[in-house]
């Protein structure tokens, strides 16, 4: 999962970047509105966090231009308590969901997860692929019960999959939603990684869930 | 009476006046109109009597005169509204009118003496069952000599039913005037009051909190045109003062709000798990910067809020400004060094000014932190202090980022900063020039800028020196 938190002050942002990331989330930072509108065109993020008072241009407008740009990411908006009618400016902008300062960092987490949840259909959160069940609140995955440990990209690669299931999935689609700006397209880290995942879940299993679709990249699929 | 709105009591006011003067108008109408009435009944008596007196002639009276006679020489006598009476000497009735018939009209006492006397008497009587009469008693002499009395007399009915009618018409006239005057003054008084009830509905408005609200003004520039127009000035002037304060506050509690923001989400970062001990010291480290910031906004925003309320007491003293400025270039050296920015003095002359020390130093501190903050690193800030007619001229130019040209007459606003300010990453509050700004104006001088985006800005202050001895 992939997000981009538009946020101009830079401690702000920093604590956000990195209570996402240790939710295995890849994260990109963007301290202006202009700056943030280019990257949300240009990447197909899973969310997005936006504060609304940014120098250059102002989140609203950046949200609303985005929007007629056809972005579809579910969004989240941050706001001061007092700013009524910019929560509701915001919203009607085209924001899924809105937090004031000062928030609780796990209120945020718990709003990103439901946004993430409502954009992948599955009501309750709880993934499922045949017996291997995700869940991404407890960051928990088993198969037949057992319980798997990962590690937090690993985990990020696997939620991906899961919520994707059924789908095939590009190395592109794959670096977009897991990886965050730093990743290098040009080496096979995905590859590796995908390897970690087969070595923890298929290995000494009949059926292999990960399946590799020759020629264009990765699929989750029950019926192997 | 106290309860009752204004109108009423304007109309009751109204009436009460009216009623009383129609009251008068009346009464004195009444009374000019009956003795009119009386006058002119008196004259025609007058005027009867002269002419009987002219007619029969001097020759003809005596002690014994004959009706029939009289009656057959001036038929007309008897055709006359009014009836005579003509008197022998002693007061017994000689002869009278046939329109008196058999009824008794005796000369009284009074008129008979007044007829001795040779004058003549007007009286007004009313026997019983008769009409009202008014008589005028005449004598006529000869000589010395009291031959007759004439008397003349008339009925006052027509007068009295005129009288009568005329009081009826008062009776009938004065409450229906009273009446359309009322309702009359009623509509008037709500018409006047009508921008009252206008300003009542606005400011009932605007207590509720819609302050685009003003009143309709009527275009007359009478009293209730101008209380419209006072009282729209009055909503202006607390519309800009209500924003400005919610703006001000709007601005403070976004200030406070960030550093909150900072240290809650940090520290509730750290608490998810255990962590490294330097993970921990940077938290806490990065709490105290917030803390600090939080705490400069507090007490500069103490100040202000004194500063307004005139709380804060200068000690004006005589200050060596150019020993100021020595100081404070060796203060800036300090404060430029992580930047590698260099305060250098392109001139300094003696100056003596009168204020107080430790505002003019917080003033050059905060101009000198500034230029330091939005240097470029390597750049200089150049500080000179020379004497320009009477005011001493401070300059403090850097070489940074500098201002828009719009947003020259903001920077000095509360809590306003610049997108290029914010983003350049100085912990600033907002307030600092407007610090500068209160203590340049509390020393009666200026300050001014002057700056290009890119290029840097320098702060100019004028403060007026000591006038020299004569």
């Amino acid at each position: 999962m992939r997000i981009l938190v538009v946020e101009d002050e830079p401690k702000v942002a920093s604590f956000i970047r990195r209570a996402l990331e240790e939710e295995s989330y890849a994260v990109d930072v963007c301290t202006d509105g202009t700056g943030g509108l280019n990257w949300a065109q240009a990447v197909d993020y899973d969310l997005i966090i936006l504060d609304l008072m940014l120098p250059g241009l102002p989140g609203v407008e950046v949200l609303r231009r985005a929007r007629a740009a056809g972005v579809k990411a579910p969004v989240m908006i941050l706001t001061a308590r007092s700013e009524v009618d910019q929560r509701v400016k915001g919203l009607d902008a085209g924001a899924d969901d809105y937090l004031t300062k000062p928030f609780a960092i796990e209120e945020l987490l718990a709003r990103a997860r439901a946004l993430l949840r409502r954009a992948g259909g599955a009501p309750t959160g709880i993934l499922q692929v045949d017996d291997v069940v995700l869940n991404p609140v407890t960051r928990e995955v088993t198969r037949d019960g057992q319980r798997l440990e990962f590690t937090t990209k690993e985990y990020a690669l696997m939620e991906y999959l899961m919520r994707n299931a059924g789908r095939v999935l590009t190395r592109s689609m794959i670096a977009e939603h897991v990886w965050d700006l730093d990743f290098d397209t040009f080496t096979n880290v995905i590859d590796v990684y995908i390897s970690y995942l087969r070595n923890k879940i298929d290995k000494g299993r009949e059926r292999s869930l990960i399946q590799t679709i020759r020629g264009s990249g990765y699929m989750m699929r029950s019926d192997g | 009476m106290n309860n009752a709105s204004i109108r009423v009591r304007l109309t009751l006011w109204y009436g009460s006046a009216l009623a009383l003067i129609l009251l008068l108008f009346a009464v004195a109408l009444y009374l000019v109109m009956s003795r009119a009435l009386r006058e002119q009944v008196d004259a025609s008596l007058n005027e009867a009597a002269a002419v009987a007196i002219r007619t029969l002639g001097e020759h003809r009276f005596g002690p014994f005169l004959i009706f029939e006679d009289l009656s057959q020489d001036f038929p007309e006598i008897a055709l006359l509204d009014k009836f005579f009476q003509i008197f022998g000497p002693a007061g017994q009735v000689t002869i009278q009118s046939s329109n008196i018939q058999s009824r008794e009209i005796p000369l009284s006492q009074s008129a008979f003496r007044a007829s001795l006397d040779g004058e003549s008497t007007f009286e007004s009587v009313q026997f019983k069952k008769g009409v009202p009469l008014r008589l005028l008693s005449v004598p006529i002499r000869q000589g010395e000599q009291l031959v007759n009395i004439l008397r003349v007399g008339t009925s006052l009915q027509p007068t009295d039913r005129m009288l009568r009618r005329l009081l009826v018409g008062l009776y009938i006239a004065s409450p229906v005037a009273l009446l359309v005057s009322l309702l009359g003054g009623w509509f008037l008084a709500g018409r006047a009051l009508r921008p009252v009830h206008a300003i009542t509905q606005a400011a009932r408005r605007i207590a509720a909190g819609d302050w685009s609200q003003r009143i309709l003004t009527p275009h007359s520039n009478d009293e209730i045109g101008q209380l419209a127009s006072t009282f729209n000035d009055m909503i202006g002037r607390l519309e800009v003062s209500f924003k400005q304060i919610r703006q001000f506050s709007a601005d403070a509690s976004h200030e406070l709000r960030t550093p909150l923001t900072i240290t809650k989400g940090e520290t509730e970062l750290a608490l998810r798990r255990p962590r490294q001990s330097e993970d921990y010291r940077a938290v806490l480290e990065s709490n105290l910067e917030e803390i600090d910031r939080m705490s400069r906004i507090v007490d500069e925003l103490l100040f202000l809020s004194r500063a307004d309320l005139g709380e804060i007491k200068l000690k004006m003293f005589p200050v060596q400004l150019d020993d100021l400025v020595r100081e404070i270039q060796q203060q800036a050296l300090v404060l430029g060094m992580d930047r590698h920015v260099q305060a250098v003095l392109t001139a300094v002359e003696p100056v003596l000014i009168h204020g107080d020390d430790l505002r003019l130093r917080e003033l050059l501190l905060n101009l000198v932190d500034n230029a330091v903050k939005y240097s470029y690193e390597g750049q200089t800030v150049e500080l000179a202090l020379v004497v320009e007619g009477s005011h001493a001229k401070i300059m403090v130019r850097d070489h940074g980022i500098g201002i828009a040209p719009e947003n020259h007459a903001r920077v000095f606003d509360r809590f306003y900063r610049t997108d290029e300010a914010r983003a350049h990453g100085a912990k600033g509050t907002g307030l600092g020039l407007a610090i500068c700004k209160w203590i340049v104006e509390v020393h009666h001088g200026t300050i001014e800028l002057d700056s290009t985006v890119h290029r840097g800005s320098c702060f100019t202050v004028f403060l007026p020196l000591i006038p020299a001895r004569a």
